[in-house]
């Protein structure tokens, strides 16, 4: 379009330019024939309070980020290790606790130092078989083979969806479990904050729920710091330790009470079942494994291969500070209190209360803290192929403003905190939840790869499917050990869950594809133009510009001046004469119905009109689509919203969903110069 | 005159102290930018008219203008020119209803955004598409003048250099660069 610039005379005569005014360029772009792509203004707000809304949002959440500022950064080995291993690394620092706090509620504390150690290797050994056969699946499925992918593609829907429910509740808790434990760590460093524990829990929740909706990426540097401080000074701690049970023959603190208490019962008391229950507390060590299984596209090239060697690093990593951690809290005879963690009290025997306790404390903290974000990266994403897959609510595959997972961010920060509240900011307390839906997840995913090999019969299928066989059985058999001993203290409440949450998410489903059902147009039907006839009722107040308006947009709809009428419901049928004598000096050939109501009823009567006009309508033909034609002032302000059309919202929805009827809302927006204008004439 | 070489073995003939007339090597243009970016050498200005054709050159001389502009943080301003022929008064409405016009801009502007560097568009009507470039770097104080020769492959391809470049060349009162585009290998 011309700007209406007069020519632009140039340095000759004759040369003469005109500017063109280009009028989409602040807000679209012209990227392909017929296509246009938004900019940000196009979706910024035009009202007031819309724009400090969005500087608000802007304050604690940042500008929106674009499609393309997606950062594609690929991690290297050493970086993967830290991002993908800080939820498996972060729990050697409860894992130890949770096999001693066993003994003891079984009322053995002494078997604590003999057994312990037994136990997590023991545990240490199903890491390993866990570890390979999820080396496996990074081989197998090098663009990501979480267990809910690797069992869609093997099993099908209902394997599917148990392993996603159990993923669920895995990151849920891994989220509730590894905050508490981190302001455990806090506070066992500074004990005046033991009573805070909670709230400190919910605010730190809240401050990474904040940062994820920030779009906080976890491929920072800032992420893969605190594993490795965590490393150094927990590998530190266990070299120190060792080193002084061994060559300077330390036995820990003077004993407690309770550690001379503990030490009289002897290991000969241990029964299986006890042995089992301290095994199976101990195996929220193996929690976070399948992450780098489920990460292998975030890696370098040669993206499976690096995967795999980092699986397996992390592996041993966990496995030698699982069982160092275990092996200088039996040497020391520690024992789990309420004011300082089993990890803290070997702290603070090996560095004493120097500085290097305290700093101990706060790389622990500091991991798992990273730990539960890692959840806030994953809990989303999973939710998002849900919803894609048509499980879960649509609105959990759209991206907000800085291209995250809003709504699964905020669901997953609610209940991790509102789990945080029912465990008392106690980690103890939420790990019978922990294990089980980690273990039928490996046990899916396990066989998922069984079947896997049998299908594809790749090149070394046998030797890889016996590693997945066993694998699986193994996980199977510590699935049912897990629930089985935890199932009174809270695994019930799992057990129940899963088949819940896959049943919601059918039923979800179920809605989609009724919908999908509903709405299918077939490919090969060819649409011309409308048969179905038209009829236009506008429901009238009286006179006025609005209702003027309205009338002249109904008019715009029909061809046929006899399909369109006003209808005006009154208790007094004096203004009713009065109104329609000016309606046919005003507005002649638009056919005005008075409809009195002497009940009062302004609804109830108009949506009966227009049943009975469906009803007088000829049965051989066709019925036609009725337009009913609201016209509706549009309020200046905010405030003011609730004194206007109140009864056109309570007629809209009267009529939503009535058959053949299209709702039309004609708003009258007061423009300043309408103010003195009095003709009719300027109207539309 | 005086040849002055430039970075990324652009050539610079220098006959005017106004400014400098590269004609480029028929080497790869992605090659030459990165080339240039790299050297502290590389020419300054205050503001360039990037003239868009939309060719094929288009993309590669916003990117080079956009790398070039960044050291100095010059101005930058795509123009686009519609020729109105003499059966069309000049004020006709044809480019605002011309999506293709609208592209070409469009397309620059992201050319500059993805180079992290902002372009100003301009789309104009004129009978004479060199005159108008001219005209419209005068008035904007432009210190050059980039535009693009795209090889054309038909007819046993060929440079065409056609009017517009000559007459810019000719009648600009700033500098002018012409960005050649590199020959096919087969036609090298």
């Amino acid at each position: 379009m011309i700007g209406g610039r007069r020519p632009i005379t140039g340095r000759k005569p004759g040369d003469k330019r005109i500017r063109v005014e280009r009028h989409h360029t602040p807000y679209f772009r012209y990227t392909g024939p017929g296509q246009l792509t938004a900019k940000a203004a196009a979706s910024a707000p035009t009202t007031a309070t819309g724009r400090f809304a969005a500087r608000l949002k802007g304050i604690f959440l940042g500008r929106p980020l674009a499609n393309e500022e997606e950062l594609g950064q690929r991690l290297s080995k050493k970086k993967a290790l830290a991002i993908f291993s800080s939820d498996a690394i972060s729990s050697s620092a409860y894992a130890t606790e949770e096999i001693i706090l066993a003994f003891i509620l079984a009322g053995v504390g002494g078997a604590a130092f003999s057994l312990s150690i037994e136990v997590s290797i023991a545990i240490a050994v199903l890491l390993a078989i866990v570890a390979f056969s999820y080396r496996q699946v990074c081989i197998a499925y090098p663009t990501g083979g979480g267990s809910y992918s690797v069992s869609k593609v093997n099993f099908g829907r209902h394997a599917s969806l148990i392993a996603a429910s159990a993923l669920l509740i895995d990151y849920t808790l891994t989220v509730a479990v590894s905050t508490s434990s981190a302001v455990e760590q806090i506070a066992s460093a500074v004990p005046a904050l033991h009573d805070w524990k909670v709230i400190i829990g919910i605010s730190a929740i809240g401050l990474i729920t904040l940062g994820n909706l920030r779009g906080l990426r976890e491929a920072g540097n800032i992420f893969a710091i605190p594993t490795y401080l965590f490393l150094g000074s927990a590998f530190l701690m266990i070299g120190m330790g060792v080193f002084r049970i061994v060559f300077m023959g330390d036995t820990g603190p003077t004993p407690s009470p309770a550690v001379i208490e503990a030490m009289k019962d002897t290991a000969e008391n241990v029964g299986i079942l006890i042995l089992l229950r301290a095994f199976a507390s101990g195996a929220v060590a193996l929690t976070g494994t399948e992450a780098i299984a489920t990460g292998v596209p975030a890696f370098q090239p040669p993206e499976a291969r690096n995967a795999a060697a980092t699986l397996m690093a992390m592996a041993i990593i966990l496995a030698t500070l699982f069982i160092g951690i275990t092996f200088l809290a039996t040497s020391f005879h520690i024992l789990p209190s309420k004011e300082q963690t089993v990890i803290a009290q070997i702290a603070n025997h090996v560095y004493g209360d120097s500085v290097g306790f305290y700093l101990f404390q706060a790389f622990t903290a500091l991991l798992l803290f990273l730990a539960a974000n890692t959840s806030f990266a994953a809990f989303p994403r999973l939710a998002a192929v849900l919803a894609e897959d048509g499980f879960f609510p649509r609105q959990f595959s759209f991206r907000g403003d800085r291209l995250a997972f809003s709504t699964g961010i905020m669901l997953l920060g609610i209940v991790a905190a509102l789990v945080v509240i029912a465990g008392g900011g106690s980690t103890h307390a939420l790990i019978p939840l922990y294990a089980v839906g980690v273990f039928i997840d490996f046990t899916i995913s396990q066989s998922g790869m069984v079947r896997h090999w049998i299908s594809t019969k790749d090149p070394g299928w046998r030797y890889r499917l016996v590693i997945n066989a066993v694998g699986a059985v193994l996980t199977f058999v510590i699935a049912i050990v897990v629930t089985s001993v935890k199932f009174t203290s809270g695994a019930w409440f799992v057990v129940i869950l899963i088949p819940a949450l896959v049943s919601i998410m059918l039923f979800i489903r179920h809605q989609y594809d009724g919908q999908a059902e509903e709405l299918l147009v077939r490919d090969d039907l060819v649409f011309d133009r409308p048969h179905r006839e038209q009829r236009v009722v506008i429901p009238v107040n009286g006179i006025n510009r609005s209702v003027v308006q309205a009338v002249m947009f109904g008019r715009s709809l029909v061809s046929d001046p006899s399909m369109l009428q006003a209808v005006f419901v009154t208790t007094e049928l004096e203004e009713a004469e009065r109104l329609r004598e000016r309606w046919e000096r005003q507005l002649p050939g638009v056919p005005l119905v008075v409809v009195e109501s002497p009940y009062r009823a302004l609804v109830g009567p108009v949506v009966t009109y227009l049943d009975v006009l469906d009803r007088a309508w000829p049965p051989d033909k066709e019925a036609p689509t009725t337009i009913v034609v609201l016209p509706e002032y549009v309020a200046r302000h905010w405030w003011d919203r609730m004194l206007y059309n109140q009864a056109a919202k309570r007629l809209k929805a009267a009529l939503v969903g009535r058959e053949h009827t299209v709702i039309a809302d004609v708003p009258y927006r007061r423009s300043e110069h309408h103010d003195d204008l009095a003709d009719a004439n300027e109207l539309p | 005159m005086t040849i002055r070489p430039l970075p990324g073995g652009i050539v610079t003939r220098r006959d005017d102290p106004a400014g400098s007339v590269p004609v480029a090597q028929p080497s790869s243009l992605d090659w030459r930018l990165q080339t240039i970016v790299a050297d502290s050498s590389a020419p300054q200005f205050r503001r360039a008219v990037v003239a868009l054709s939309g060719g094929r050159t288009d993309r590669s001389i916003v990117a080079l203008a956009a790398d070039l502009a960044r050291a100095g943080h010059a101005e930058l301003v795509g123009v686009h020119v519609v020729e109105i022929d003499w059966t069309l008064p000049l004020d006709a409405d044809v480019a605002g209803h011309d999506e293709g016009a609208q592209r070409v801009l469009d397309i620059a502007e992201t050319t500059a955004e993805a180079s992290r560097y902002q372009l100003e568009t301009v789309l104009l009507q004129a009978r004479d598409v060199g005159a108008a470039i001219v005209d419209e770097a005068t008035e904007r104080g432009a210190d050059v003048i980039i535009c693009g020769l795209p090889f054309r492959r038909r007819f046993g391809g060929d440079f065409t250099v056609g009017r517009t470049i000559p007459y810019v060349l000719k009648n600009a009162p700033c500098a002018v660069w012409v960005i050649r585009e590199a020959m096919p290998e087969e036609q090298a």
